[in-house]
């Protein structure tokens, strides 16, 4: 009985809502690996990720978005948003929740035909799924993921086609740094990366910024298997690292840094190699745009390899295929 | 073992740890061998190994002992002018004041995080203290009263904060409640170790009195002691040490409640004795605790869940192991 219990409540998570499938019906598994039934493409959206937003605004299904992320009204990226969407400009799109909160009877209130929300807020997902609503949870670990979510969102949307088209721009534009800097030959240079809560706090092994610093050609100093992790300053000497990458700083820059005294030994701050990523908007490295900050990587790495490249003409590229003709406004 | 000689072995044991913990740490780098081989001769990592002694492994040192001592000292005190064996230097509303100052600066860079957790942790104090004061007197119930109380609107004040944080920032706020020494630097130490100074320099001009105050006040009184008086400037040197070791530390619960236990379960209740061996031992326990902590994994551990790993079970030991009344 507990068993034919379990599978009527497995299947009802599988199908919700629960509908027949037409032939305008989509269908994707989520990170959850619940599979993701809908009668049509998604026309209401509420995303309460902002990242996930980025991805929806890339494949320029903005009109399909009803609901944001109250983040995106407070957070850095506010600015560029405002580009990409009056209503964000105007602050007219509800937020009925964010990454940790969510307002269950404000979402209900939008009547949405599609939630994505984080994985993790397991609550959250129950509590709008128990009104017959679907929902996309959202986990990313690896490169690859992004490129998943940016597909099944390309199939939830009814925008496959251009889900692929910037999925196939974004493999090609690594495939050909990579080319460029003759991966295979190349002496590897040893990455520090600093989250922005402080020197100590890195990415391991089993993190996307590990991924991103050996798509660079670069290998992590950190090789503890641990997505984010907070490190003792002897291991940080140990590891002397050749370059110093800081995650984006609003407190500190990379002179602070090289100014510390007790890490004056290390090579990246004898040879001046501490760098600082432009916006989080620019480099999120959980939508499409991680490339931008593979590159910028690549070139404090190997500045003779990668004399050709021009960050702020890979930046107007980059945001104009990604984000269309609102992309020329970010540039400015 | 004899009083003398494990007060002895008290006031001797912090030299021997301090020097110990120079040697201990994660580094394949400055080990026991290439630390004695820096007397010896002249290496190419000469210079490494001295930074990581002298520019992060001794600041560290240093600081964990002076929090250590000044969150013991500061609980013995707070526990004899109160007299009860169940507060600490946090019952004030000093955790919680300080755990939102640090948030508070941590989430909007108004000030510095260290500057903010000190301002806000002596503000908890002192709202505490002229919210129980009534027609110039200040009741020790009211005042443990309003110490909950003001500890439960900074509580409430820090979850607003962290409600509108972001990941990030969120994470910043959850370490520094957890306590941590990761961070220690020459800069940090020449901060706190003079509000430490004077505050423990003042408890332990105070301590013979304090034997005084755990009598009551009516008993003070008779022997020429103004109690309100003492237990004002013994309080606010208690504030001014322990406020100053959670603004450079975070958090590190319960540390003040259990090591006054720990002396007095093998020194006995004299206060005269056991203010400078509380400030001793609970520097020295709080290294060796920290040595693990940053030995034991290739990561940092929050010191203040280590202090409960290791230091309860040691409570737990001696209070199976020593009869000083509880039971009955």
């Amino acid at each position: 009985m507990l068993l034919s219990f379990s599978s009527a409540f497995t299947s009802c998570r599988q199908s919700v809502p629960n509908s027949t499938k037409s032939s305008s019906s989509v269908n994707v598994t989520d990170f959850r690996g619940v599979e993701i039934t809908l009668p049509n493409p998604a026309k209401r959206i509420v995303c309460l990720i902002e990242s996930a937003l980025s991805g929806i605004y890339m494949l320029q299904a903005e009109n399909q978005i009803i609901g944001i992320s109250s983040g995106v009204y407070n957070e850095s990226t506010f600015a560029q948003y405002a580009v990409l969407d009056e209503r964000i400009k105007n602050k007219t799109l509800p937020a009925p929740g964010n990454w940790d909160f969510v307002n269950i009877e404000s979402i209900v209130a939008l009547r949405p035909d599609l939630v994505i929300i984080w994985a993790s807020q397991t609550e959250s997902i129950e509590s709008i799924e128990k009104h017959g609503i679907p929902v996309y949870g959202v986990f990313l670990k690896s490169v690859n993921d992004v490129y998943k979510e940016i597909h099944d969102f390309g199939i939830l949307t009814g925008r496959s086609q251009r889900a692929d088209s910037l999925t196939n721009y974004t493999r090609n534009e690594i495939n050909q740094l990579r080319s460029t800097i003759n991966i295979e030959e190349i002496e590897k240079k040893n990455i520090y990366f600093m989250w922005t809560q402080g020197l100590l706090e890195t990415a391991g092994t089993t993190s996307t910024v590990n991924e991103l610093i050996e798509l660079a050609g670069a290998k992590n100093s950190c090789t503890t298997s641990q997505e984010h992790v907070v490190i003792n300053k002897e291991r940080l000497l140990d590891w002397n690292p050749d370059i110093i990458v800081m995650w984006y700083n609003p407190l500190k820059s990379p002179e602070d840094i090289a100014k510390l005294s007790e890490i004056q030994h290390i090579n990246a701050i004898k040879f001046n190699q501490v760098y600082e990523l432009p916006s989080v908007f620019l480099c999120d490295l959980w939508t499409l745009k991680f490339p931008y900050a593979v590159k910028q990587l690549a070139k404090w790495c190997y500045p003779a390899s990668t004399e050709g490249l021009n960050m702020n003409t890979e930046k107007q590229k980059m945001l104009v295929k990604l984000y269309g003709e609102k992309g020329e406004k970010l540039t400015k | 073992m004899n009083r003398r000689i494990i007060h002895l072995v008290f006031y001797i044991l912090p030299l021997p740890v301090i020097l110990a913990s120079l040697f201990i740490g994660p580094s394949h780098t400055a080990t026991l061998g290439s630390i004695m081989d820096l007397f010896l001769k002249n290496s190419d990592d000469s210079d490494l190994i001295k930074s990581i002694i002298f520019d992060v492994r001794l600041p560290r040192i240093l600081l964990s002992f002076l929090v250590g001592g000044s969150l013991a000292i500061s609980g013995c005190s707070i526990q004899a002018i109160f007299r009860n064996p169940l507060t600490d230097s946090y019952i004030l509303g000093l955790s919680s004041g300080a755990a939102f100052g640090a948030a508070l600066a941590l989430a909007y860079a108004f000030l510095p995080v260290q500057l903010s957790a000190f301002i806000f942790g002596l503000m908890a104090v002192a709202l505490s203290y002229f919210t129980a004061r009534k027609n110039k007197n200040v009741s020790i119930v009211s005042l443990i009263l309003s110490g909950i109380i003001v500890s439960g609107i900074f509580t409430a004040l820090l979850t607003i904060v962290q409600f509108f944080s972001d990941p990030f920032k969120l994470q910043s706020i959850v370490h520094w409640t957890m306590g941590n020494l990761h961070n220690a630097n020459w800069v940090k130490l020449r901060s706190s170790v003079i509000p430490i100074t004077i505050g423990v320099f003042v408890i332990f001009v105070y301590r013979w009195r304090l034997n005084v105050l755990a009598l009551g006040d009516d008993e003070a009184k008779t022997v020429g002691i103004n109690p309100e008086r003492d237990k004002i400037i013994i309080l606010i040197a208690a504030t001014l040490a322990s406020s100053s070791a959670v603004a450079v530390a975070g958090i590190i619960g319960l540390y003040g409640l259990m090591v006054p236990h720990m002396i007095r379960m093998v020194t006995g209740p004299d206060n005269q004795k056991s203010i400078p061996l509380n400030f001793l031992f609970g520097g020295t326990f709080l290294l060796i605790i920290d040595d693990f902590s940053r030995t034991i994994s290739s990561f940092e551990i929050p010191i203040g869940v280590f202090t409960m790993l290791l230091g309860a079970p040691f409570f737990i030991y001696l209070m199976k192991k020593t009869n000083i009344g509880w039971n009955s």
